[in-house]
Protein backbone atom coordinates (compact mmCIF):
# COMPACT_ATOMS: atom_id res chain seq x y z
CA UNK A 1 0.00 0.00 0.00
CA UNK A 2 1.05 3.90 -0.46
CA UNK A 3 3.72 5.01 -2.72
CA UNK A 4 6.86 3.30 -2.80
CA UNK A 5 9.54 5.45 -0.71
CA UNK A 6 10.03 8.77 -1.44
CA UNK A 7 10.42 8.67 2.77
CA UNK A 8 13.65 9.98 4.52
CA UNK A 9 15.14 7.54 6.65
CA UNK A 10 16.76 8.50 9.80
CA UNK A 11 20.84 8.15 9.55
CA UNK A 12 20.32 6.20 12.49
CA UNK A 13 18.75 3.32 9.58
CA UNK A 14 21.91 3.24 7.81
CA UNK A 15 24.01 2.90 11.16
CA UNK A 16 23.87 -1.50 11.93
CA UNK A 17 24.21 -1.10 15.29
CA UNK A 18 20.57 0.62 15.66
CA UNK A 19 18.80 -2.93 14.56
CA UNK A 20 20.99 -4.27 18.32
CA UNK A 21 19.30 -3.82 21.27
CA UNK A 22 22.20 -1.49 23.08
CA UNK A 23 23.19 -2.89 26.50
CA UNK A 24 23.88 0.68 27.59
CA UNK A 25 20.46 1.97 29.52
CA UNK A 26 20.86 5.52 28.28
CA UNK A 27 21.77 4.18 25.02
CA UNK A 28 19.16 1.97 24.91
CA UNK A 29 16.71 4.81 25.74
CA UNK A 30 17.60 6.92 23.02
CA UNK A 31 17.48 4.38 20.57
CA UNK A 32 14.25 2.81 20.83
CA UNK A 33 13.36 6.17 21.64
CA UNK A 34 14.64 6.77 17.46
CA UNK A 35 12.48 3.60 16.75
CA UNK A 36 9.31 5.08 18.57
CA UNK A 37 9.30 7.94 15.84
CA UNK A 38 10.71 6.02 13.16
CA UNK A 39 7.58 3.71 13.32
CA UNK A 40 5.11 6.53 13.39
CA UNK A 41 6.74 7.98 10.59
CA UNK A 42 6.52 5.46 8.26
CA UNK A 43 2.94 4.88 9.19
CA UNK A 44 2.08 8.56 8.55
CA UNK A 45 4.10 8.70 5.48
CA UNK A 46 2.60 5.65 3.92
CA UNK A 47 -1.32 6.30 5.43
CA UNK A 48 -0.79 3.13 7.43
CA UNK A 49 -3.20 2.63 10.07
CA UNK A 50 -2.37 -0.76 10.84
CA UNK A 51 0.26 -3.04 12.08
CA UNK A 52 0.69 -6.73 11.47
CA UNK A 53 3.61 -8.12 13.13
CA UNK A 54 4.55 -10.90 11.44
CA UNK A 55 4.07 -8.80 7.67
CA UNK A 56 5.94 -6.18 9.15
CA UNK A 57 9.19 -7.93 10.55
CA UNK A 58 9.72 -8.40 6.50
CA UNK A 59 9.15 -5.19 5.55
CA UNK A 60 11.38 -1.89 5.09
CA UNK A 61 10.46 -0.84 8.40
CA UNK A 62 12.24 -3.41 10.05
CA UNK A 63 14.56 -5.00 7.60
CA UNK A 64 17.23 -2.64 5.77
CA UNK A 65 18.31 -4.93 3.52
CA UNK A 66 21.39 -2.81 2.13
CA UNK A 67 23.08 -3.30 5.12
CA UNK A 68 21.24 -6.33 5.82
CA UNK A 69 20.15 -5.72 9.22
CA UNK A 70 16.92 -6.72 10.08
CA UNK A 71 15.04 -6.09 14.02
CA UNK A 72 14.41 -9.07 15.82
CA UNK A 73 10.76 -10.40 16.75
CA UNK A 74 11.06 -9.44 20.68
CA UNK A 75 12.88 -6.25 19.56
CA UNK A 76 9.68 -5.29 17.51
CA UNK A 77 7.39 -6.11 20.31
CA UNK A 78 9.78 -4.08 23.30
CA UNK A 79 9.57 -1.25 21.10
CA UNK A 80 5.67 -1.40 20.62
CA UNK A 81 5.04 -1.88 24.27
CA UNK A 82 6.86 1.25 24.54
CA UNK A 83 4.11 3.18 22.13
CA UNK A 84 1.13 1.50 23.67
CA UNK A 85 2.52 3.07 26.93
CA UNK A 86 2.76 6.47 25.09
CA UNK A 87 -0.83 5.75 23.65
CA UNK A 88 0.45 5.66 20.00
CA UNK A 89 -0.67 1.94 19.43
CA UNK A 90 -3.49 -0.03 20.21
CA UNK A 91 -3.87 -4.06 20.20
CA UNK A 92 -6.61 -5.27 18.54
CA UNK A 93 -5.93 -8.79 20.17
CA UNK A 94 -5.07 -9.92 23.35
CA UNK A 95 -2.30 -12.35 21.76
CA UNK A 96 -0.57 -9.28 20.00
CA UNK A 97 -0.30 -9.77 16.76
CA UNK A 98 -2.31 -6.76 15.03
CA UNK A 99 -2.45 -2.67 16.46
CA UNK A 100 -3.87 0.17 15.24
CA UNK A 101 -1.09 2.64 14.62
CA UNK A 102 -2.25 6.58 16.07
CA UNK A 103 0.74 8.80 14.06
CA UNK A 104 -2.46 10.98 15.32
CA UNK A 105 -4.33 10.34 18.12
CA UNK A 106 -8.16 10.39 17.97
CA UNK A 107 -8.44 13.82 19.44
CA UNK A 108 -6.37 15.11 17.15
CA UNK A 109 -8.11 13.43 14.63
CA UNK A 110 -11.42 14.92 15.07
CA UNK A 111 -10.36 18.06 15.85
CA UNK A 112 -8.90 17.98 12.33
CA UNK A 113 -12.21 16.74 10.80
CA UNK A 114 -14.38 19.17 13.31
CA UNK A 115 -12.19 22.22 11.39
CA UNK A 116 -13.39 20.61 7.72
CA UNK A 117 -17.12 20.51 8.99
CA UNK A 118 -17.11 24.17 9.89
CA UNK A 119 -14.97 25.13 6.92
CA UNK A 120 -17.22 23.45 4.19
CA UNK A 121 -20.30 24.59 6.07
CA UNK A 122 -21.99 21.05 7.23
CA UNK A 123 -22.80 21.71 10.31
CA UNK A 124 -26.50 19.78 10.71
CA UNK A 125 -25.78 18.23 7.45
CA UNK A 126 -25.77 14.45 7.91
CA UNK A 127 -22.90 12.51 6.26
CA UNK A 128 -22.16 9.06 5.79
CA UNK A 129 -18.69 8.17 7.47
CA UNK A 130 -18.13 6.82 3.96
CA UNK A 131 -18.25 9.90 2.40
CA UNK A 132 -15.73 11.84 5.33
CA UNK A 133 -13.14 9.29 4.14
CA UNK A 134 -13.48 8.30 0.56
CA UNK A 135 -15.86 11.42 -0.40
CA UNK A 136 -14.81 13.07 -2.96
CA UNK A 137 -15.29 16.35 -1.08
CA UNK A 138 -12.42 15.10 1.31
CA UNK A 139 -10.01 13.76 -1.36
CA UNK A 140 -7.75 16.82 -0.49
CA UNK A 141 -8.02 16.28 3.99
CA UNK A 142 -5.42 14.72 5.88
CA UNK A 143 -8.15 12.13 6.73
CA UNK A 144 -8.72 10.62 3.20
CA UNK A 145 -8.84 7.01 3.62
CA UNK A 146 -8.57 7.39 7.28
CA UNK A 147 -9.24 3.90 9.12
CA UNK A 148 -12.88 3.15 9.80
CA UNK A 149 -12.29 2.68 13.54
CA UNK A 150 -10.10 5.69 14.13
CA UNK A 151 -12.83 7.81 12.79
CA UNK A 152 -15.51 6.19 14.18
CA UNK A 153 -12.66 6.82 17.63
CA UNK A 154 -12.68 10.22 16.59
CA UNK A 155 -16.64 11.05 16.18
CA UNK A 156 -17.50 8.94 19.45
CA UNK A 157 -14.74 12.14 20.90
CA UNK A 158 -16.96 14.74 19.00
CA UNK A 159 -20.42 13.33 20.18
CA UNK A 160 -19.13 13.73 23.82
CA UNK A 161 -18.73 17.14 23.62
CA UNK A 162 -22.03 17.61 21.38
CA UNK A 163 -20.30 18.73 18.50
CA UNK A 164 -21.85 15.80 16.75
CA UNK A 165 -24.54 12.47 17.33
CA UNK A 166 -23.77 9.40 15.63
CA UNK A 167 -26.46 7.72 13.47
CA UNK A 168 -26.02 3.90 13.66
CA UNK A 169 -23.04 2.88 12.59
CA UNK A 170 -22.64 4.58 9.04
CA UNK A 171 -24.24 7.89 9.38
CA UNK A 172 -23.26 11.12 11.86
CA UNK A 173 -24.99 14.50 11.91
CA UNK A 174 -22.87 17.26 12.76
CA UNK A 175 -23.79 20.13 14.77
CA UNK A 176 -22.04 23.30 15.26
CA UNK B 1 -30.38 3.68 17.41
CA UNK B 2 -27.18 5.62 18.72
CA UNK B 3 -27.99 4.51 22.07
CA UNK B 4 -27.26 0.71 21.31
CA UNK B 5 -23.24 1.75 20.31
CA UNK B 6 -22.82 4.81 23.66
CA UNK B 7 -21.75 3.31 26.75
CA UNK B 8 -23.31 5.96 29.02
CA UNK B 9 -27.11 7.04 28.94
CA UNK B 10 -27.14 10.18 26.87
CA UNK B 11 -28.87 13.38 28.87
CA UNK B 12 -29.78 15.65 26.23
CA UNK B 13 -32.64 14.29 23.72
CA UNK B 14 -31.31 13.77 19.79
CA UNK B 15 -31.33 15.93 17.40
CA UNK B 16 -31.38 13.46 14.63
CA UNK B 17 -34.75 13.94 13.18
CA UNK B 18 -36.45 11.20 10.88
CA UNK B 19 -35.84 13.38 8.15
CA UNK B 20 -32.22 13.23 9.16
CA UNK B 21 -32.62 9.37 9.03
CA UNK B 22 -33.89 9.73 5.60
CA UNK B 23 -31.14 11.91 4.35
CA UNK B 24 -28.77 9.74 5.65
CA UNK B 25 -30.37 6.54 3.64
CA UNK B 26 -30.11 8.42 0.31
CA UNK B 27 -26.73 9.09 1.40
CA UNK B 28 -25.66 5.31 1.48
CA UNK B 29 -27.20 4.75 -1.20
CA UNK B 30 -25.21 7.00 -2.85
CA UNK B 31 -22.08 6.07 -1.41
CA UNK B 32 -23.24 2.21 -2.75
CA UNK B 33 -23.30 3.70 -6.30
CA UNK B 34 -19.64 5.58 -6.50
CA UNK B 35 -18.14 2.88 -4.90
CA UNK B 36 -20.01 0.58 -7.88
CA UNK B 37 -18.94 3.10 -10.12
CA UNK B 38 -15.11 2.61 -9.05
CA UNK B 39 -15.97 -0.91 -9.93
CA UNK B 40 -16.87 -0.50 -13.43
CA UNK B 41 -14.16 2.38 -14.04
CA UNK B 42 -11.76 -0.77 -12.52
CA UNK B 43 -13.56 -3.10 -15.19
CA UNK B 44 -12.83 -0.91 -18.50
CA UNK B 45 -9.15 -0.84 -17.46
CA UNK B 46 -8.71 -4.48 -17.67
CA UNK B 47 -11.21 -4.92 -20.75
CA UNK B 48 -9.14 -2.01 -22.00
CA UNK B 49 -6.19 -3.94 -21.63
CA UNK B 50 -7.46 -7.34 -22.20
CA UNK B 51 -8.02 -6.05 -25.56
CA UNK B 52 -5.20 -4.58 -26.59
CA UNK B 53 -3.66 -8.19 -25.41
CA UNK B 54 -5.72 -10.31 -28.18
CA UNK B 55 -4.81 -7.60 -30.78
CA UNK B 56 -1.57 -8.07 -30.12
CA UNK B 57 -1.98 -11.78 -30.72
CA UNK B 58 -4.13 -11.58 -33.40
CA UNK B 59 -7.68 -12.52 -31.95
CA UNK B 60 -9.26 -9.67 -33.49
CA UNK B 61 -12.91 -11.19 -32.63
CA UNK B 62 -12.18 -11.78 -29.08
CA UNK B 63 -10.78 -7.59 -29.11
CA UNK B 64 -14.02 -6.87 -30.64
CA UNK B 65 -16.42 -8.62 -28.35
CA UNK B 66 -13.99 -7.14 -25.27
CA UNK B 67 -14.59 -3.64 -26.74
CA UNK B 68 -18.46 -4.32 -27.04
CA UNK B 69 -18.56 -5.09 -23.33
CA UNK B 70 -16.70 -1.97 -22.41
CA UNK B 71 -18.95 -0.31 -24.89
CA UNK B 72 -22.02 -0.97 -22.52
CA UNK B 73 -20.09 -0.88 -19.69
CA UNK B 74 -20.25 2.82 -20.30
CA UNK B 75 -23.65 3.69 -20.78
CA UNK B 76 -24.46 1.34 -17.57
CA UNK B 77 -21.77 4.21 -15.53
CA UNK B 78 -23.80 7.09 -16.98
CA UNK B 79 -26.49 5.55 -15.99
CA UNK B 80 -25.17 5.35 -12.42
CA UNK B 81 -23.99 8.97 -12.83
CA UNK B 82 -27.75 9.53 -13.31
CA UNK B 83 -29.04 7.69 -10.63
CA UNK B 84 -26.70 9.39 -7.70
CA UNK B 85 -28.08 12.68 -9.38
CA UNK B 86 -31.27 12.13 -8.41
CA UNK B 87 -30.52 10.95 -5.19
CA UNK B 88 -28.38 14.27 -4.33
CA UNK B 89 -31.45 16.01 -5.96
CA UNK B 90 -33.56 13.98 -3.29
CA UNK B 91 -31.07 15.05 -0.32
CA UNK B 92 -30.88 18.03 -1.04
CA UNK B 93 -34.79 18.91 -1.19
CA UNK B 94 -34.91 17.28 2.17
CA UNK B 95 -32.22 19.01 3.60
CA UNK B 96 -33.38 22.66 2.32
CA UNK B 97 -37.17 21.34 3.15
CA UNK B 98 -35.90 20.89 6.91
CA UNK B 99 -34.17 24.59 6.66
CA UNK B 100 -37.48 26.36 5.26
CA UNK B 101 -39.41 24.72 7.84
CA UNK B 102 -36.69 25.94 10.31
CA UNK B 103 -37.59 29.53 9.06
CA UNK B 104 -40.80 29.22 9.30
CA UNK B 105 -41.19 28.53 12.94
CA UNK B 106 -38.47 31.69 13.53
CA UNK B 107 -41.18 33.67 11.76
CA UNK B 108 -44.24 32.13 13.76
CA UNK B 109 -42.02 33.01 17.19
CA UNK B 110 -41.07 36.75 15.81
CA UNK B 111 -44.66 36.87 14.64
CA UNK B 112 -45.90 36.01 18.13
CA UNK B 113 -43.35 38.19 20.06
CA UNK B 114 -44.60 41.17 17.82
CA UNK B 115 -48.31 39.99 18.36
CA UNK B 116 -47.80 40.39 22.12
CA UNK B 117 -45.89 43.73 21.66
CA UNK B 118 -48.86 45.17 19.95
CA UNK B 119 -50.74 44.25 22.67
CA UNK B 120 -49.00 46.03 25.45
CA UNK B 121 -49.82 49.51 22.60
CA UNK B 122 -53.38 49.28 22.04
CA UNK B 123 -53.98 52.25 19.07
CA UNK B 124 -56.37 54.37 20.87
CA UNK B 125 -53.51 54.87 23.70
CA UNK B 126 -51.30 55.73 20.91
CA UNK B 127 -53.41 57.94 19.53
CA UNK B 128 -53.85 59.83 22.57
CA UNK B 129 -50.48 59.94 23.52
CA UNK B 130 -49.55 61.36 20.00
CA UNK B 131 -51.99 64.07 19.81
CA UNK B 132 -50.95 65.51 23.69
CA UNK B 133 -47.35 65.48 22.13
CA UNK B 134 -48.97 67.46 19.20
CA UNK B 135 -50.49 69.50 21.68
CA UNK B 136 -47.22 70.03 23.66
CA UNK B 137 -45.42 70.78 20.86
CA UNK B 138 -47.96 73.62 19.91
CA UNK B 139 -47.45 74.81 23.53
CA UNK B 140 -43.92 75.02 23.27
CA UNK B 141 -44.18 76.96 20.48
CA UNK B 142 -46.13 79.66 21.77
CA UNK B 143 -44.05 79.82 24.62
CA UNK B 144 -40.80 80.47 22.37
CA UNK B 145 -42.67 83.40 20.73
CA UNK B 146 -43.79 84.98 23.17
CA UNK B 147 -39.91 84.53 25.26
CA UNK B 148 -38.06 85.58 21.86
CA UNK B 149 -40.06 89.26 22.02
CA UNK B 150 -42.00 87.62 18.76
CA UNK B 151 -40.14 88.84 15.59
CA UNK B 152 -42.70 89.76 12.89
CA UNK B 153 -42.99 89.91 9.20
CA UNK B 154 -42.42 93.49 9.48
CA UNK B 155 -39.37 93.91 11.82
CA UNK B 156 -37.96 91.37 9.19
CA UNK B 157 -38.40 93.83 6.30
CA UNK B 158 -37.23 96.78 8.43
CA UNK B 159 -34.06 95.01 9.41
CA UNK B 160 -33.35 94.21 5.46
CA UNK B 161 -33.56 97.60 4.52
CA UNK B 162 -31.51 99.14 7.64
CA UNK B 163 -28.78 96.57 6.35
CA UNK B 164 -29.61 97.21 2.83
CA UNK B 165 -28.62 101.10 4.41
CA UNK B 166 -25.03 99.94 6.30
CA UNK B 167 -23.64 98.21 2.66
CA UNK B 168 -24.86 101.94 0.57
CA UNK B 169 -22.80 104.03 2.80
CA UNK B 170 -19.87 101.58 3.09
CA UNK B 171 -19.78 102.00 -0.74
CA UNK B 172 -20.45 105.96 -0.93
CA UNK B 173 -17.30 106.03 1.47
CA UNK B 174 -15.46 103.65 -1.12
CA UNK B 175 -16.25 106.47 -3.70
CA UNK B 176 -14.85 109.39 -2.21
CA UNK B 177 -11.74 111.41 -4.54
CA UNK B 178 -8.45 110.85 -2.94
CA UNK B 179 -7.10 113.20 -0.84
CA UNK B 180 -4.60 116.79 -2.39
CA UNK B 181 -1.14 115.86 -1.60
CA UNK B 182 0.92 119.00 -3.19
CA UNK B 183 -0.99 121.99 -1.16
CA UNK B 184 0.07 120.07 1.73
CA UNK B 185 3.80 119.52 1.38
CA UNK B 186 3.59 123.40 -0.22
CA UNK B 187 2.29 124.62 3.31
CA UNK B 188 4.70 122.81 5.29
CA UNK B 189 7.78 124.42 2.90
CA UNK B 190 6.35 127.20 3.95
CA UNK B 191 6.09 126.65 7.60
CA UNK B 192 9.34 125.20 7.36
CA UNK B 193 11.24 128.91 5.71
CA UNK B 194 9.08 130.78 8.65
CA UNK B 195 10.88 128.94 11.55
CA UNK B 196 14.28 129.12 9.54
CA UNK B 197 13.47 132.80 9.77
CA UNK B 198 12.43 132.83 13.35
CA UNK B 199 15.52 130.95 14.16
CA UNK B 200 17.73 133.73 12.54
CA UNK B 201 15.94 136.71 13.93
CA UNK B 202 16.05 135.01 17.23
CA UNK B 203 19.97 134.34 16.93
CA UNK B 204 20.56 138.02 15.73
Amino acid sequence: MGTTSNFRWPWQYDFPPFFTMQKNADTRFKQTEAWCSLILDYHNHHKLFRLRVTDVLASPLFYNKAIDRRLTKPDVIEILSILHKKGNIEWEDKEKTVCKVFWKTPAQWSDIIFKWVNQSGLNNTVCTLHEITNGPHSSDQEFYALDDQILMQAIQILQASGKAELMGTEGVKFFT
Amino acid sequence: MGNLFSSKPKPKPSRVTPQDRAILELKKQRDTLRTYQRKIENDQEVLKRLAKQCLKDGNKNKAKLLLRKKKRQETLMTQTEQQIDNLEVMANDIEFAQLESNVFEGLKVGNESLKAMHKLMSYEDVEKIMEETQEGIEYQRELDELLAGSVTQEDEESILAELDDLVGDKEKIQNLPDAPTDELEQKTEARKEKKQERTLLEAS
